[in-house]
């Protein structure tokens, strides 16, 4: 069970948002709307355990993450949540396998397998030698997916996943994310102004940023 | 850092091992006689074997002290000639017992022109048991040789670790075959090595000779700690630049990470984002500053080391003073940890830095 309870969050003395309440059932899929500058990335890192809110709980199975020492935060999130953030968040010096096994190292796994089984998945096994430099906007984000799901992880973030793509490599995308989140059995809890995901996934909650809530 | 730490341990090792060398040379001698000129070049020349003797003293006056009642035993030594750069001293067989010196082969002279040859001097010009050879006018090769009188080699001497690895012992006589007309009254030695009977005589006895005849009372361990003094703060001079040059290393390092870490702070971040804790990340940047630092001093030591052997194996081939063999200082270990200490504490700083990185901020600005 996911559980925001009263979240608020100020920047600089200004009120970002403030009231966010959300309680989700395993399994089941968020989406958070709303128009640019509203503070979705800033929840998203505040869901993540990245960004410390000015008030309010972040609890996953009973666990307010912001309860736990530093520490234990990103050892938290690393076994328990898979981020796909906006930017990617890749390591460009590294190989395709490389991100796949750094992301594996940070949470203890060793099984090359499940990196070639996620590569093939994503469509990358026959690149996962070349450089995150060398691959294609739409490569990247299938590589950023598929790291994200490596721990097979519960809660799933995605940051506007398909905002720099066009429909067809969206479409794969989406079609990535949701296979793989039943796959792992993960809650999704996706960030987006995109009406085009909207269509393509059934998300049993709605929380519209920057609108009366 | 490996410059560094080379310097140092050249300097540590040759300081250490020169003062051994300096000291195992000298068999617990009190005084050495010989022709008055700088009694440091005498003791040099007479129990160490480098530079060239102040003259000769006549065998009838070294005699008279021989017979003095202050006086335990005396070896009188002749220089003059060499085989290939290694000294030819005419001595007597008490010489070989004051260095404890055992025979791999053969015997001792027992008549004129028969020799004795050290571990090295054998090692390297391959002379052996029964072989014969002529020795050059001169301490050092000129290629002026006695050619119509050979030496025949009857003893080899095992290793000592003492200048007597490198010298050629014989008779008295042989060496005043070679130089003098045997005529009893005329003949000559170099120096006459000395042990008083009692200490006491070590302010009384040098003083009467040095007042009263034509010759020096030179004392070894006076003239060489004076010697070690002027050299030491040689040594010390080069110390400091080794430390100079190991706190440049150090703030290489400092710089290194640092620059490392602002190069890598969004990767370092994205690792943060992915389950790596801030202590992994410490660890990690602190680990690859250990390393450089563990291999860089460790190559330094090594390379010392390495410097060192050369130095020990020219200092054999150039007859000079044996350096002697290398047993592991405690001075280097102390180095090594002391340089690994400080590189600990210089890469805490980038550690910290790592430590208190903001990853949100440093994604977004990213």
């Amino acid at each position: 069970m996911f559980i925001c309870d009263d979240i608020s969050f100020d920047i600089d003395g200004q009120n970002l948002f403030s009231n966010i309440n959300l309680n989700l059932k395993p399994q089941k899929d968020l989406l958070i709307t709303g128009p640019s500058g509203v503070g979705k990335t800033t929840l998203l890192s505040i869901l993540c355990g990245i960004q410390k809110p000015t008030t309010g709980k972040v609890t996953y199975n009973n666990i307010n993450i912001y309860d736990l020492a530093e520490n234990k935060v990103d050892d938290f999130r690393g076994k328990n949540l898979g981020v796909v953030f906006q930017n990617f968040n890749l390591i460009n010096s590294f190989t395709v396998k490389q991100n796949l096994e750094i992301a594996a190292s940070a949470i203890g796994t060793k099984n090359s397998n499940l990196f070639f089984d996620l590569l093939d998945r994503v469509g990358l096994a026959d690149k996962s030698h070349l450089k995150v430099s060398n691959l294609s906007i739409g490569e990247k984000q299938r590589l950023a997916v598929a790291r994200a799901f490596i721990g097979e992880p519960k809660w799933i973030f995605c940051d506007e996943p398909t905002s720099s793509l066009d429909d067809k490599n969206a479409n794969i995308i989406i079609n990535l994310i949701k296979e793989e989140s039943l796959r792992c059995k993960a809650s999704l809890i996706l960030i987006t102004h995109d009406n085009r995901i909207q269509s393509l996934i059934n998300f049993s909650k709605i929380l519209r940023l920057g609108e009366e809530l | 850092m490996i410059v560094g730490i080379t310097i140092i341990t050249v300097s540590i090792l040759v300081n250490q091992i020169t003062k051994e060398t300096f000291s195992k040379n000298n068999p617990g001698l009190d005084a050495v006689v010989g022709a008055k000129g700088s009694p440091l070049q005498l003791v040099l020349s007479s129990i160490h074997h480098v530079d060239v003797p102040t003259g000769n003293i006549s065998y009838k006056n070294a005699q008279k002290i021989i017979r003095h009642p202050a006086i335990k035993s005396a070896i009188p030594i002749s220089l003059g000639d060499n085989f290939q750069n290694f000294r030819i001293v005419g001595t007597n067989k008490k010489f070989l017992k004051l260095y404890n010196a055992n025979l791999i082969s053969g015997t001792t002279w027992s008549k004129p022109m028969q020799a004795v040859i050290g571990y090295n001097v054998s090692k390297i010009t391959k002379l052996k048991l029964n072989k014969f050879f002529v020795g050059s006018h001169g301490l050092i090769d000129t290629g002026d040789i006695h050619a119509e009188q050979p030496y025949k080699v009857v003893g080899v001497l095992n290793k000592t670790g003492t200048i007597l690895d490198n010298l050629i012992l014989t008779s008295l006589e042989s060496v005043w075959s070679l130089h003098t007309d045997e005529n009893k009254n005329k003949l000559e030695i170099t120096s006459l090595l000395l042990k008083y009977k009692n200490k006491t005589s070590s302010f009384s006895f040098p003083r009467l000779i040095n007042k009263g005849t034509n010759m020096q009372a030179a004392s070894p361990s006076f003239e060489i700690s004076k010697l070690l003094k002027l050299t030491g703060n040689a040594h010390r001079i080069v110390d400091y630049l080794s430390v100079l040059i190991m706190l440049l290393s150090f703030l290489g390092i400092l710089f290194t990470l640092l620059n490392n870490i602002n190069e890598r702070k969004y990767d370092l971040a994205i690792l943060r984002t992915l389950g790596f804790s801030r202590w992994k990340l410490f660890s990690i940047i602190l680990s690859e500053g250990m390393i450089i630092s563990i291999v860089g001093s460790t190559i330094g030591l090594i390379f010392g080391y390495l410097v060192y052997e050369s130095m020990h194996y020219f200092s054999i081939v150039g007859r000079s003073i044996e350096l002697g063999q290398l047993n592991f200082l405690n001075d280097l270990f102390l180095i090594w940890i002391t340089v690994n200490i400080i590189a600990f504490i210089t890469c805490l700083v980038p550690c910290i830095k790592v430590y208190k990185q903001n990853i949100r901020t440093t994604l977004l600005n990213s």
